[in-house]
C-alpha cells in the first residue's frame, strides 16, 4: 500500500520511495528511507498528509503521499 | 589584535542560525518560526579576546545538495576558501535528522563545530543528551550547548572557534567520523586518486568524491573527467542510508528519554490544521488581524494628530516670525509637514499591523498555513509553499518577492512574483484608512477589510487562470517542515516590529520627504514660473492630459491622477498627496477629511461612496511603488516579464474599478 492510504493516528514502515528523482533526494535527506517508521499525524480528504518522521512533522502533498511505499503497522 | 577568523553558520531551516547570529553580532536580523525565513546570506562582526571574526549566516539547508536558489547560496558560501570554520548549528530537540547535514560538513574536512541549540527545549521535553558520547561519534569534533535566545553558551562556543579555525584538515589525520561500507569505501578511494591525479592540490578531496558517487550535477561539471568505471550508476541512495544508519546509532546512544512530550502541538495542530475549519480558521486568523490594525490603530491616532497639528501650527508661526519668504513657509509647511506628517499619524495602524504579523510568524503557525491552502494552491499549479511569500506581502511586498526564493523550480518562482503583489501591502493602507473613513462610517473597517480579501482572491484567480493558459497540472507536490509551536518571543517580535517600523520612518524620511516636495513643486509652478491658481501648475497640465481616461472609472480628476501617479513612489504617497494637493496639514483628522471632501467635490460634485470604492480598488490592484519593481526586476532578472507584469497590472486595475464604477452607477440608478 501506499502512505496516501494510511489512515490518521497509524504508524507505517516505509519500503520505498518511487517519485520523480529530485523529490526523492529531498525525501530521502530528511530521512524517509527505506525501513524508517512514519506516523500520520493529520490529513485532508483528498490531497496534502502531516506526518512525523525521525522526530520531526512534514507536511507532504498527495503526489508525495502515493509515491511512498509502505507496509502496515497497525496501532 | 589577531587576523580575523572567517565563521559560516550552517545548518537545518529554522534551528536558530539567526538568532544566534544576532545574539553574538548584535544585529537585528530578521527571526521568525518557520522553515525559510533567511533566503540570503548576511555577514556580521564580533570579535572574542582581542580575535576579529567576521560571521557569516546562510540560508538553512537539509543537505548539500541543491535544489533552490537559497540553498545554492549556502553551499557556495560553505565551499568557499575564505570560511575558516563552520559553525553547525542544531536544533539539539530534532537531533536526528539535524546531524544528517552534519555528517556532510564533516566530510569536508574543514573544521566543524558542532553548536547544539534549544538545549532548554531539549531539557523542557525531558530529553538528556550524552555530551560526552556524542564528540566521540563525530569524530573528536568540539561540541558546545547553546541557547541562542537565552544568550547561553555563547563566549564557550566562540573560545573553540578560536582555538579550533586553525585545525589541520581531520580527514588527512584519519579522523574520520564513520566509514561506509566496504564497497563504496573502495571507490571513494578510487575517485579520490583520479581526482588527485586529474587536480593535483586538489581540497576536499572525500567530499569531492563522494559528491561524484552521488552524481551531483555541479560537481560533475566542474571536474569533467570519466568516472564510469568507478562511479557506474548514482550511489546517493546507497550514501544517504548508511549516513542514517549511523545517525540511528548516535542517537541510540547519547539521546535518552525521547519525546516525552510533544502533544500541545498535535492538539493545537488538530484545530489549526484540521481538514474542514483549517481554511476557516485562516480567514478569522487573518480577520482578527486586520480588525485590530483597523480599530486599535484608528483608537491610537488621536494622539499622533494633536501632536502633528500643535507641531505644524508652530512651524509656521516660527517661520513667519522670521520672516521667511512664501514660498518657503508654503514649502515647509503645505509640503514637507503635510505630505511626510500626514503619513506618519498611520503610524499606530503600522504599528499594530506588524505586531500582528510577527506574533503569527513566530508561534509556528506560518508553516501550517502552506498546508493549510495547498489544496487551493494546487489548483493554481502552485503548491501551498508559494503561499508563504503572499501571506508576507501583506505586510510588505519586496520581502515578499525576495521569499520566493524558497520555491523549487523557476516557473513557480515567476508565478508567485507574478501574483503577490496583488497581496495589499501595509504601505496601501493608509489609502484604505483615509477613503474608507471618510465614506463608509461605521463601516470603515469592514470595507478596508474587503481589499484584503478581493486583493487575495485576484492573486489565486490569476494563478488559476495562468495555470489553465500554461496547461499546467495541478500541483501536489508540497514538502514543508512543521516546526513546534512556540509562545513568541518578546525580543524576537521586538526586533520584527521596530525593523518594520524604523523602514516605515525612513521611507517617511527619504521617499515620502522627495515626493512632497516634488509634488509640491508640480502644484506650485506652472510654465509662467510660480503660480497662485493650482490649475495653472504643472501638475493640473499633466493631470489633465488622463482625467478622460479615468472618468469611467469615477475617478476623472486632476489631482487623483496626480496623486496615483505619484504612488508609484510609494503607495503612502497617494494620502500624502491628497495633503499636499488640498494643502491639508493632516489629511487622518476630521477636519482634514472635511478639507479633502469639499475639495473633491469641486471636481466631482457626487463623488461618493462608490468613487471611493473605485480609487480603493484601483490603489490595490495598480502598479506596485518603484521598491517592489527593482526588486522584481533583480529576483526575475528579466526586464521582459517586469514590464509585462506592470503592464498588466495597470490594464487589470484599470478594468476592476471602471466595471465596479459603471455596474455600481447602474444599480445605483435603478435603486
Amino acid at each position: 500500500m501506499t502512505l496516501y492510504e494510511g489512515k490518521v493516528g497509524n504508524f507505517y514502515e516505509i519500503s520505498g520511495v518511487y517519485v520523480e528523482e529530485n523529490i526523492t533526494r529531498r525525501l530521502e535527506a530528511l530521512g524517509l528511507n527505506a525501513k524508517t517508521t512514519v506516523a500520520i499525524l493529520n490529513r485532508k480528504k483528498k490531497g496534502a498528509m502531516i506526518i512525523k518522521v525521525r522526530g520531526t512533522r512534514l507536511a507532504i502533498g498527495s503526489h508525495i503521499a502515493k509515491s511512498i511505499e509502505v507496509k502496515g503497522e497497525e496501532v | 589584535m589577531g587576523e580575523t577568523i572567517h565563521v559560516a553558520f550552517v545548518g537545518n531551516p529554522n534551528c536558530g542560525k539567526t538568532t544566534l547570529f544576532n545574539a553574538i553580532t548584535g544585529s537585528k536580523l530578521k527571526v521568525a518560526n518557520w522553515p525559510g525565513v533567511t533566503v540570503e546570506k548576511k555577514e556580521g562582526q564580533a570579535s572574542y579576546k582581542d580575535t576579529p571574526l567576521t560571521i557569516v549566516d546562510t540560508p538553512g539547508i537539509y543537505s548539500l545538495t541543491c535544489y533552490t536558489i537559497e540553498e545554492q547560496v549556502t553551499r557556495n558560501c560553505v565551499m568557499d576558501d575564505e570560511i575558516d570554520v563552520i559553525v553547525n548549528v542544531v536544533d539539539a530537540s530534532s537531533l536526528e535528522r539535524n546531524l544528517y547535514l552534519s555528517l556532510q560538513l564533516l566530510e569536508l574536512g574543514k573544521p566543524v563545530i558542532l553548536a547544539l541549540n534549544m538545549m532548554d527545549v531539549v531539557r523542557d521535553r525531558g530529553m538528556e543528551i550524552d555530551l560526552h558520547r556524542l564528540p566521540e561519534m563525530l569524530g573528536d569534533i568540539p561540541v558546545v550547548p547553546v541557547s541562542a535566545a537565552k544568550r547561553e553558551g555563547l563566549d564557550i562556543l566562540l573560545h573553540a572557534v578560536k582555538h579550533h579555525h586553525m585545525e589541520s584538515p581531520r580527514l588527512a589525520e584519519g579522523k574520520l567520523p564513520f566509514t561506509y561500507p566496504e564497497p563504496i569505501e573502495t571507490k571513494i578511494e578510487k575517485l579520490q586518486v583520479m581526482l588527485n591525479a586529474h587536480y593535483p592540490g586538489h581540497h576536499h578531496l572525500r567530499w569531492h568524491a563522494i559528491k561524484l558517487l552521488e552524481w551531483d550535477e555541479q560537481v560533475r561539471k566542474e571536474h569533467p573527467m570519466s568516472i564510469v568505471n568507478v562511479a557506474d550508476k548514482n550511489y546517493e541512495k546507497d550514501i544517504i542510508h548508511a549516513k542514517y544508519n549511523y545517525i540511528e546509532t548516535i542517537v541510540e546512544e547519547v539521546v535518552f528519554y525521547k519525546e516525552k512530550k510533544a502533544a500541545s502541538t498535535d492538539k493545537a495542530d488538530r484545530l489549526l490544521t484540521h481538514p474542514v475549519f483549517g481554511v476557516p480558521v485562516f480567514l478569522c486568523i487573518m480577520a482578527l488581524v486586520f480588525f485590530l490594525t483597523f480599530t486599535v490603530g484608528d483608537a491610537l491616532k488621536g494622539v499622533f494628530e494633536e501632536g502633528l497639528s500643535v507641531f505644524s501650527g508652530f512651524a509656521k508661526q516660527l517661520l513667519l516670525g522670521m520672516n521667511a519668504s512664501d514660498w518657503l513657509v508654503s514649502l515647509i509647511v503645505d509640503g514637507i509637514i503635510a505630505g511626510v506628517g500626514g503619513i506618519l499619524t498611520f503610524l499606530p495602524n503600522i504599528f499594530i499591523l506588524f505586531l500582528a504579523l510577527a506574533v503569527l510568524e513566530d508561534s509556528g503557525y506560518m508553516a501550517r498555513v502552506a498546508y493549510v491552502m495547498d489544496n487551493i494552491m494546487g489548483k493554481a499549479g502552485l503548491s501551498g509553499k508559494a503561499f508563504l511569500p503572499m501571506v508576507l506581502g501583506f505586510g510588505c511586498t519586496v520581502p515578499a518577492i525576495m521569499a520566493t526564493r524558497a520555491l523549487e523550480t523557476e516557473k513557480d518562482r515567476r508565478r508567485t512574483m507574478f501574483i503577490t503583489p496583488f497581496m495589499s501591502c501595509s504601505a496601501r493602507l493608509p489609502v484604505y484608512v483615509l477613503f474608507a473613513d471618510m465614506f463608509f462610517g461605521k463601516y470603515a473597517p469592514l470595507a478596508s477589510f474587503s481589499m484584503y480579501v478581493i486583493g487575495l482572491l485576484i492573486a489565486i484567480f490569476i494563478a488559476l487562470i495562468l495555470n489553465v493558459k500554461d496547461k499546467g497540472k495541478e500541483n501536489d507536490s508540497l514538502l514543508i517542515e512543521l516546526p513546534e509551536y512556540k509562545r513568541p518571543n518578546g525580543k524576537t517580535i521586538r526586533i520584527y516590529v521596530w525593523n518594520k517600523l524604523k523602514d516605515y520612518l525612513t521611507k517617511a524620511g527619504t521617499t515620502i520627504f522627495v515626493a512632497s516636495i516634488f509634488i509640491w513643486f508640480l502644484l506650485n509652478y506652472g510654465m509662467n514660473g510660480m503660480v497662485s491658481n493650482p490649475e495653472e501648475s504643472f501638475g493640473a497640465i499633466i493631470g489633465k492630459v488622463l482625467v478622460p481616461v479615468l472618468k469611467p472609472a469615477g475617478l476623472g480628476m486632476w489631482q487623483i491622477v496626480v496623486a496615483l501617479i505619484s504612488g508609484i513612489s510609494a503607495k503612502e504617497v497617494v494620502v500624502s498627496s491628497f495633503a499636499v494637493l488640498f494643502g491639508i496639514s493632516n489629511a487622518n483628522s476630521p477636519e482634514g477629511m472635511a478639507v479633502i471632501l469639499s475639495h473633491i467635490r469641486q471636481g466631482i460634485p457626487d463623488f461618493g461612496m462608490l468613487n471611493s470604492y473605485s480609487l480603493m480598488l484601483f490603489c490595490l490592484l495598480y502598479t506596485p511603488c518603484i521598491a517592489t519593481i527593482a526588486t522584481i526586476r533583480k529576483e526575475s532578472g528579466s526586464l521582459k516579464f517586469t514590464v509585462k507584469m506592470l503592464a498588466f497590472q495597470l490594464v487589470l486595475a484599470y478594468l476592476v474599478s471602471v466595471a465596479f464604477f459603471q455596474a455600481g452607477s447602474l444599480c445605483a440608478g435603478l435603486w
